[in-house]
């Protein structure tokens, strides 16, 4: 019955209730779509350094990571490569040679880092090569020996365009230096302009033939099949390679696995911040519904209803009308998120600052399904916080002056 | 036998300072089945005489027997408690529920008493009858008269199956025609289902019914008749 009365009494001032209701509804909408662009914008950025620069897990020898000096090879590469295909969840694995060196053109010359791969097996792992637009190459398309694939900034910087020559200057393992002329064969353009500034891809082959040398490899990447089984794939590697230095991506990138951290707290302190602001607003109506109401509460508890059932009335209605704002406010938002996470939200105009910390222009706004979860139980204990004031009100009333009351 | 027995009460406001004695020293008691009038003019102690009955104030001195329990020296828990099984009460404004509708608002007392549903539906279409609104069951009250709000409160006052009820000014707000119908239904359930109804008023037409006038004048009693 209190529940039933509770209920109805929301509706009793409807254009008061729906006052509340929609401002509950905007701030929560307001709240979940900046939630979302910020979780969008995280999710891409991580998402985009996993498939195009680190993938989910790197085998590097130890020694090697202290100076990148590229004689600390991994010893029998291919053989663990074959060992690690081999183990359960790992969806592809790639071998690269990776060495510090310099590319110049005829305009410039800049510090870079030169990775040798097979682009058949770095295709299975990295998805860089889609982010090279169809007007800017392909990623060693051709039989043509030296080719070089680069990113976008270093193109720029070099003020060189597709099929142009650059000069690769590097240390070969052995520590002798040398270099080769190498046609761009491809640029491409991720959402971090350093990582395309600084790293350059020619084939392993092109790499081994100039340097009269295999020049080993420096670098093992692998991918899962599911993100949930890294933490296993990794384990699994460590144990079975002891003598190499197995990290999965967020230990590669700490800045990327610490934004992923710090979102997912700043995310509920941004929507806390939201209720906590609404709840005044939910407290003001609930006292001034108390003193409304005065003389019928007087009522209730003259003819025999407890305190105790005239406070849960009082904190039943708070929490209904915070629940109804609620509900309100997340449908709206699953809408919007929905809306714009299908279209996007292009920020082009500011992407030069978003590029040069990893961020995609385009946002894709996203919202993880337990937020909602999470998010209603917040909403409910701000109903029930919201409610304590107005139903201690209530409890004050003395029977006999309340039904007075005029 | 007596229901009720004042025994020199008394209400004093404002004690330290210049005492107003809204009850001096009553001694008053009521049997089963009476219909009885408190008049007075304003001020006299009527309402504040209603109140310590109902349990709704609590007295400066004295005491006030209910079916043999001392209602003065309960605790505000056990007074509501009291109240919900023993009082049925009637107010001036009417005071229904405004989201529930007649029968609902007859229906909520029995729901706190913890009453069962079947038990309700029988006597709340019972009572809605008697106070000739069983046409009106669903009703909310926003769509009934005053005289027929008035008659849901009585009709809610008598669900508990309380021992008296007691009405403060049942008539004021309420038209000649809806007063007069008020009044004839509380003289046949008082006539017939022996319910014991105790007023407060100042309308005459109340007065003219009752079968006992108390008069107070400064929180005493100046008369007591009964008609016979």
């Amino acid at each position: 019955m209190i529940f039933k009365i509770a209920f109805k009494n929301v509706w009793r001032n409807k254009v008061r209730s729906l006052i509340v209701i929609t401002a509950i509804t905007l701030g929560l909408a307001g709240g979940i779509l900046t939630v979302s662009v910020i979780t969008g914008m995280v999710e891409q950025k991580v998402r985009s350094g996993i498939n195009n620069e680190v993938a989910h897990i790197q085998l590097h020898n130890p020694e090697f990571l202290k100076n990148y000096e590229s004689r600390y090879t991994i010893p029998r590469a291919d053989s663990i490569a074959r060992i690690i295909s081999g183990v359960s969840s790992v969806k592809a694995v790639c071998l690269r040679s990776r060495l510090t060196g310099m590319a110049a053109s005829p305009n410039s010359a800049t510090g870079v880092q030169i990775l040798g791969v097979d682009p058949a097996a770095e295709k299975n792992v990295f998805t860089l090569y889609k982010a090279i637009p169809d007007s800017a190459g392909g990623f060693f398309t051709g039989s043509r020996k030296n080719l070089v694939v680069i990113g976008r900034k270093l193109a720029d910087k070099l003020k060189v365009r597709l099929k142009s020559k650059i000069v690769l200057r590097f240390q070969n393992p052995d520590g002798n230096l040398t270099e080769a002329a190498f046609s761009v064969n491809g640029i491409f353009q991720s959402a971090n302009t350093m990582f395309d500034e600084i790293n350059v891809f020619i084939k392993k082959t092109d790499l081994d033939r100039v340097t009269e040398m295999d020049n080993g490899i420096q670098e093992i990447a692998l991918i899962a099949n599911d993100n949930s089984n890294i933490p296993l794939v990794k384990a699994a590697l460590k144990s079975k390679f002891p003598g190499l230095l197995v990290q999965d991506w967020s230990e590669i990138r700490p800045d990327m696995g610490m934004v992923t951290t710090a979102i997912a707290i700043e995310v509920y302190v941004i929507l806390g911040i939201i209720l906590f602001a609404l709840a005044f607003g939910i407290v003001n109506t609930m006292l001034m519904i108390v003193f409304e109401r005065t003389r019928e509460l007087g009522m209730l508890m003259a003819v025999g209803m407890s305190k105790s059932r005239v406070f849960r009335m009082i904190m039943l209605e708070t929490i209904f009308l915070t629940i109804i704002g609620g509900i309100a406010g997340m449908a709206v938002s699953a809408t919007l998120v929905s809306v714009f996470h299908s279209y996007g939200i292009d920020l082009s105009a500011f992407s030069k600052g978003l590029g040069a910390f990893g961020f995609d222009p385009k946002i894709y706004p996203f919202i993880k399904p337990e937020l909602y979860i999470n998010l209603s139980i917040m909403i409910i204990l701000t109903g029930i916080l919201s409610a304590v004031m107005p139903a201690r009100k209530a409890l004050q009333l003395k029977p006999v002056e309340a039904i007075r009351i005029e | 036998m007596n229901i009720i027995e004042i025994k020199n009460l008394s209400k004093v406001y404002d004690e330290k300072t210049i005492p107003v004695y809204a009850l001096n020293g009553v001694d008053l008691a009521f049997k089963q089945g009476e219909f009885t009038s408190i008049v007075g003019p304003s001020g006299s102690g009527k309402t504040t005489m209603l109140n310590m009955l109902g349990g709704l104030d609590t007295p400066s001195g004295g005491k006030i027997m209910i079916d043999g329990t001392d209602i003065t020296g309960l605790k505000s828990r056990q007074l509501i408690d009291f109240r919900m099984r023993n009082i049925g009460f009637v107010f001036q404004s009417f005071n229904l529920i405004p989201v529930l509708t007649a029968k609902e608002n007859v229906e909520f007392i029995m729901q706190l008493q913890g009453v069962d549903r079947e038990q309700r539906d029988k006597r709340t279409l019972e009572l809605l009858q008697s106070v000739g609104l069983g046409e009106k069951i669903n009703t909310r009250p926003n769509k009934l008269s005053g005289g027929q709000q008035q008659r849901v409160a009585v009709a809610r006052a008598l669900a508990s199956k309380p021992k008296f009820i007691l009405a403060d000014e049942p008539t004021a707000n309420l038209d000649s025609k809806s007063a007069e119908n008020l009044l004839e239904i509380m003289e046949k359930l008082n006539r017939e289902e022996n319910i014991t109804f105790i007023f407060s008023t100042h309308d005459s037409r109340v007065v003219a019914k009752a079968r006992r006038v108390v008069t107070l004048e400064d929180g005493k009693i100046v008369s007591d008749v009964s008609k016979n």
